[in-house]
């Protein structure tokens, strides 16, 4: 209540109380009126748009003539369709096969950069790089890196006999092909916030666990990694909603091929809505794409969520 | 030298060794992207691959604004991404202060519905946020390529979390000596909130410059399609034209590298930053 003191000079928590929540009162409407963007935008851009989706999702649409509704059918089709399935299987090969590497070098390297070093400043700099590129930049960049006979790889795979390696016309390359490019260019921005966690936790910490003399690994294990346990969470969860979203490096490097590989779950949303326009099957098929990751977004709360005591 | 003094050596010249390993992974194949800008067609499709041009053709910066339209997508680019940065800026705000420093019925379920957006993938939202801006008339203008990123559940966040620090006692003696509302938030909150405007501003920046499923979806024409969808399109028509390619995927890189090498320690400060978010 230093604030009423402050203020009227008044030392009386009983005259602060009201008169602070006479302002708040008073000032309610200005509240809603600030809001009132926020409102707007989140109700139809969230709020009606999901529920358009949903709708559509039980109409068979083909953007031109009326929505015809069919119920669960779309749902029905898509459990069935090997296309959707395959796409499935796809984007979690994609979603796992680049936040696990992507977690473990941005903590490693988080960890190397926050050590103080001579020109620590210029090497964080110049790994950062890639993430500030455009995705379509680095897209069209990694295409021409991943070229059989003039990319930029074949300097490396040809002295070591691998040649002419067609990467993005190979079913079994193509999938890695898009996961390399997607690591290097995650990497970097989940070390900055790696980086910052370290930072926020208090350096006694260390020097009291050294006295007690621990080791460098045990400091790791005991203290790091439980105080970095809601970064690592929030890491977590932002990079897999992130890459579960992937679209551009498929779109620009493969178009979802050869054949299917790499036609992920947004791809095939994009393809069914806009090529085929095949709203229904589209909707109901980005409705369960948001089922899967909200499910995936529980899990990881479950686990990850709950403050340690260890 | 003493055997420590050798090992400390050895341990430094492993450790620059395999920083300098890590630039090949994370700043070379930038540098060769401009090194390929600013080759001949013939010299990118050579085997082996040329890492320096054999002939340096500067000309290709300037064949990608007068022969082809990349003017035009920098402009469009600009443009969006200007609008979107300065709307984010006052709306953010004017959220964050709402839900920071004012009392409501359903201000918490409103926080935490905000909050939840971000879950939403984008995918999830593409088909009715189409047909929204296709019912209000809005394919292939620049509107459709703003409103819908108006405001951002991430920048509300940041900005609620920094008002929330400050004091009231700011607020309420404006108010005792009778400021308005919007007085109060544009001369005292909004100036206050300096470092966290800035890292929204960034962010958006950042993020929005990327924007390519949207408007490729949104925009048909040149006349309003950004560098992204333009370089997009420039690939498909001209696919083996690497070296005008690479020229307009430097020119679509740099104004965020250039931003980056700038203002350094305020990037990292906001993306780093982002993980206080939770």
């Amino acid at each position: 209540m230093s604030r009423t003191e402050s203020i009227d000079g008044v030392n009386s928590p009983r005259y602060a109380v009201p008169r602070r929540r006479r302002f708040m009162i008073r000032k309610s409407g200005y509240g809603l009126i600030f809001a009132a963007p926020a409102i707007v935008f989140f109700g139809v851009f969230y709020v009606f748009a999901l529920g358009w989706a949903v709708w559509i999702s039980f109409n068979e649409w083909n953007l031109l003539g009326t929505p015809s509704y069919i119920g669960l059918e779309n749902y029905r089709l898509l459990l069935t369709d090997p296309e959707f399935l395959n796409s499935i299987k796809v984007t979690f090969y994609y979603v796992f096969g680049t936040v696990v590497p992507t977690w473990i070098l941005a903590l490693g390297l988080a960890l190397v950069f926050h050590r103080a070093f001579r020109f620590r400043q210029f090497f964080l700099a110049a790994y950062y790089i890639p993430a500030v590129i455009s995705l379509v930049v680095w897209s069209l960049l990694w295409q021409l890196i991943y070229q059989p006979s003039w990319g930029l790889l074949t300097l490396i795979t040809d002295p070591i006999g691998f040649e002419y390696v067609r990467w993005l016309n190979d079913a079994n390359l193509a999938m890695p092909a898009v996961i390399l490019l997607s690591i290097v260019r995650a990497v970097p921005t989940y070390m900055i916030i790696y980086l910052a966690g370290l930072q926020g936790i208090p350096e006694d910490y260390y020097e009291a666990a050294s006295l007690d003399g621990a080791g460098e690994y045990q400091r790791f294990r005991d203290i790091t990694l439980p105080l970095l346990r809601p970064v690592t969470l929030y890491v977590a969860v932002i990079s897999i909603v992130a890459a579960f979203q992937v679209f551009t490096p498929t779109y620009i490097l493969t178009q979802g091929g050869p054949g299917s590989a790499t036609r992920v779950l947004p791809m095939f949303i994009f393809e069914h809505a806009f090529s085929f326009l095949n709203m229904g099957y589209a909707s109901a098929a980005s409705i369960l794409l948001l089922l899967m990751l909200l499910g995936l977004t529980f899990i990881q709360f479950r686990l990850l969520g709950k403050p340690t005591t260890s | 030298m003493n055997r420590p003094a050798l090992s400390r050596m050895a341990h430094k010249i492993l450790f620059y060794g395999l920083l300098t390993a890590g630039l090949l992974v994370f700043l070379f194949p930038v540098l060769w992207m401009v090194s390929a800008s600013l080759m001949r067609r013939e010299d990118v499709l050579d085997t082996p691959t040329n890492l320096l041009p054999p002939v340096w053709r500067f000309q290709n910066y300037v064949d990608i604004f007068t022969e082809f339209n990349f003017g035009n997508y920098f402009f469009n680019s600009v443009f969006v991404v200007g609008s979107i940065v300065a709307l984010n800026t006052i709306f953010c705000s004017m959220v964050g202060y709402s839900l920071a420093k004012f009392d409501y019925p359903g201000k918490n379920i409103l926080f935490v519905f905000i909050l939840a957006t971000i879950m939403v993938p984008f995918a999830a939202i593409l088909i009715p946020l189409y047909l929204i801006v296709r019912e209000l008339g809005w394919i292939n203008s620049y509107q459709a390529l703003i409103v819908p990123f108006s405001v951002n559940a991430l920048g509300v966040f940041l900005m609620r979390q920094f008002m929330l620090a400050i004091p009231d006692d700011y607020i309420d003696a404006a108010r005792v000596d009778g400021a308005g509302e919007f007085g109060i938030f544009f001369r005292i909150v909004m100036p206050m909130s300096g470092p966290a405007v800035t890292t929204v501003a960034i962010v958006m920046f950042v993020t929005h410059w990327d924007e390519f499923l949207w408007p490729l979806v949104v925009t048909t024409t040149d006349q309003y399609q950004p560098l992204t969808v333009g370089l997009a399109k420039f690939q498909e028509q001209y696919g083996t034209e690497w070296n005008l390619l690479m020229a307009g995927a430097v020119v679509a890189a740099l104004p965020v590298v250039l931003l980056f090498i700038a203002l350094q320690r305020k990037f990292f400060a906001a993306m780093g930053g982002l993980s206080g978010l939770k």
